[in-house]
C-alpha cells in the first residue's frame, strides 16, 4: 500500500529516507528458537490480548519484520505483500486471545499466521489462473526463490543449520516455505517421486529443528 | 492421492510448512486429531519454520506500522474462546473451516427459504466461508466466528417501516451478527441505531453503517449478549443516542431459540 519500493533491494543498506534504526536484521529476534525471547513474546501476546496497545507496539517491532519478509518471500508482489502482512498483524492484535501457549510458542504463531495467509494469498490467485506457469517456468521459479532467500538469510544460524541439510531437503523446505508451494509441486518442479519429497521435508524440518535446539 | 498409506507421518513437514493441499490436508488431520506424538511433531516442526521466517525478515517501512498500529487502535479484539476445547492453530482451526461449510449449507437452505435480507450479509461471509477463514477480511472473522458456532441461529423479521432484519446468533459466542436490507431512507439527520434491549435497559450496540443510504454497508457483529436480551433496531439522531429515543422498528427476542 504504501512504500512497497525498495524492500527487495535493501543489501546495500539504501532506503535513505528510512529512520536510522530501522535496517533490515536490526531488531533482536524473537524467532530462531532462542527461548527466552520467545516467553518474553508469550507474556507480550497475553499483555496484548487484554488490549494493552503499547504491549501491541512492542509486539509488532518483534515481530513484523518477519511476517512482512515471509509474506514477501511467498507472494512477491511488494504492494499485495504489505496487504497480506497488514491483515496478519492485524489479526494478531484481534485474535491475540486465542493464542494458546500450550499448543506453541507465540513466535510460531506469529510465522505461521503469516504464512498460511501467504500462501493462501497465491494459492487463490493460482486456481484463478490455472497455474499456467507450473511447468514451464519451473527452473525460473526456483532460481528465483534460492536467491531471494540467499539474499534475506541475514540470520547466521538458520543459515548455518538449512547448510546442514542435504541438498534436495534444503530444496524442498526452501521450496515450500519461501516459495509457497504444495508437496506435489514441489516434487514435480524436483522431477523426484512425492513419497521421496514427504519425507525429504520431514527429515530436513526435524534436521533444521535440531539444528536449531528449539523447543518442540 | 495416496496419504502414503504406510505412514501418514511423512506428511508432517510439508503440513508444517502449508503444503499439503486438500484433500490430503484434511486426510492428514485427522489423523493428527488421534495422534499425539504426530500433533508434537507438527509443533516442533512449526517451531523451525519459525526461525525460517526470522531469516526472510524485511524491516517494513514506518509508514507501514503506522497504518498497522493505527489499524489495530481502531479495531476491536476478539474475546477469549471461553469454555471452548482448545482450538489450536495446527489442526483446530482448519476444524473450523470444515465446521463453516456445514454451517454455510444450512446458510443456503435459509436463503433458498426466501431470507433475500441474508444476501447481503452472505455476499460478505460466503466469500469468507468458500475461502477460508483466515483468507477473508478482519471483519469477516468476527462474523465467521459466530456463524460457524455450532450452536448459530438464524432469526429474520420484518422491519416495520420497510426492509427485513437478519440475526445468525450464538450462544456460545455470545455474540451476533445483524444485517437488514431494504430499509427505508432515512432523513440525512437521522440514523438507524441498534440496542441490545434487556431486563436491566437497553445498551447501544453500536450505529447501522451505511444506513443513511436505506442500505447497510455489511453486516454488523454485536458481541457481549446477556440473558433475556433481545436485539432491537431503532431510528435515532445522525449521531446516536445514549437510549433509543423511539420505539424499535424491529425487536428480535434472542432468549426465545434454543
Amino acid at each position: 500500500m504504501t512504500e512497497g519500493q525498495g524492500r527487495r533491494g535493501t543489501g546495500g543498506g539504501g532506503a535513505a529516507r528510512r529512520d536510522a534504526g530501522l535496517v533490515p536484521g536490526t531488531p533482536p529476534s524473537p524467532f530462531a528458537g532462542a527461548r527466552e525471547p520467545a516467553d518474553e513474546l508469550g507474556a507480550l501476546l497475553a499483555q496484548v490480548a487484554r488490549g494493552d496497545q503499547d504491549a501491541y507496539r512492542a509486539l509488532f517491532d518483534r515481530t513484523a519484520s518477519q511476517v512482512l519478509g515471509t509474506v514477501l518471500a511467498v507472494v512477491r508482489d511488494p504492494a499485495q505483500s504489505e496487504e497480506v502482512a497488514q491483515e496478519v498483524l492485524l489479526d494478531v492484535w484481534r485474535s491475540a486471545s486465542r493464542f494458546d501457549a500450550s499448543l506453541g510458542s507465540a513466535a510460531a504463531w506469529v510465522a505461521t499466521l503469516a504464512h498460511r495467509r501467504a500462501v493462501d494469498r497465491v494459492r487463490s490467485e493460482q486456481k484463478a489462473a490455472e497455474r499456467e506457469l507450473r511447468v514451464a517456468s519451473s527452473a525460473v521459479a526456483y532460481d528465483e526463490v534460492t536467491e531471494a532467500v540467499e539474499a534475506r538469510l541475514d540470520r547466521e544460524r538458520v543459515r548455518r543449520c538449512l547448510g546442514s541439510l542435504t541438498e534436495l531437503q534444503r530444496e524442498s523446505v526452501t521450496l515450500a516455505y519461501y516459495g509457497g508451494y504444495t508437496y506435489r509441486e514441489v516434487a514435480e518442479l524436483l522431477g523426484v517421486a512425492l513419497g521421496t519429497v514427504k519425507t525429504r521435508m520431514r527429515d530436513g524440518l526435524i534436521r533444521l529443528r535440531d539444528c536449531l535446539g528449539v523447543d518442540s | 492421492m495416496r496419504l502414503g498409506g504406510s505412514d501418514p507421518h511423512t506428511l508432517a513437514g510439508a503440513y508444517a510448512m502449508d503444503a499439503v493441499p486438500e484433500p490430503d490436508r484434511a486426510r492428514f488431520e485427522r489423523h493428527l486429531a488421534g495422534c499425539e506424538s504426530c500433533r508434537q511433531e507438527v509443533r516442533g516442526l512449526r517451531e523451525a519454520t519459525a526461525a525460517l521466517a526470522a531469516a526472510a525478515a524485511v524491516q517494513p517501512s514506518a509508514a507501514f506500522r503506522d497504518a498497522a498500529l493505527r489499524a489495530a487502535a481502531q479495531t476491536r479484539q476478539l474475546p477469549p474462546a471461553v469454555g471452548q476445547a482448545p482450538a489450536g492453530w495446527t489442526a483446530g482451526d482448519r476444524g473450523r473451516r470444515r465446521e463453516l461449510r456445514g454451517w454455510r449449507s444450512r446458510l443456503a437452505v435459509g436463503l433458498v427459504g426466501a431470507l433475500a435480507a441474508v444476501v447481503l450479509a452472505a455476499g460478505v461471509v460466503t466469500y469468507g466461508m468458500q475461502h477460508r477463514l483466515d483468507q477473508a477480511q478482519l471483519h469477516d472473522h468476527a462474523v465467521a466466528a459466530v456463524l460457524s458456532a455450532p450452536d448459530a441461529t438464524m432469526m429474520s423479521a420484518p422491519v416495520r417501516t420497510g426492509g427485513t432484519a437478519t440475526v445468525v446468533m450464538s450462544h456460545r459466542e455470545r455474540a451476533l451478527v445483524f444485517s437488514a436490507a431494504d430499509l427505508r431512507l432515512l432523513p440525512i439527520v437521522q440514523s438507524y441505531e441498534l440496542w441490545l434491549i434487556g431486563p436491566a435497559g437497553s445498551r447501544p450496540a453500536g450505529m447501522v453503517p451505511g444506513s443513511a443510504r436505506g442500505g447497510m454497508a455489511g453486516p454488523m457483529v454485536v458481541s457481549g449478549l446477556r440473558a433475556g436480551d433481545s436485539v432491537g433496531l431503532t431510528v435515532e439522531p445522525a449521531g446516536g443516542s445514549q437510549r433509543p429515543t423511539s420505539p424499535p422498528v424491529v425487536l428480535v427476542s434472542l432468549s426465545g431459540t434454543r
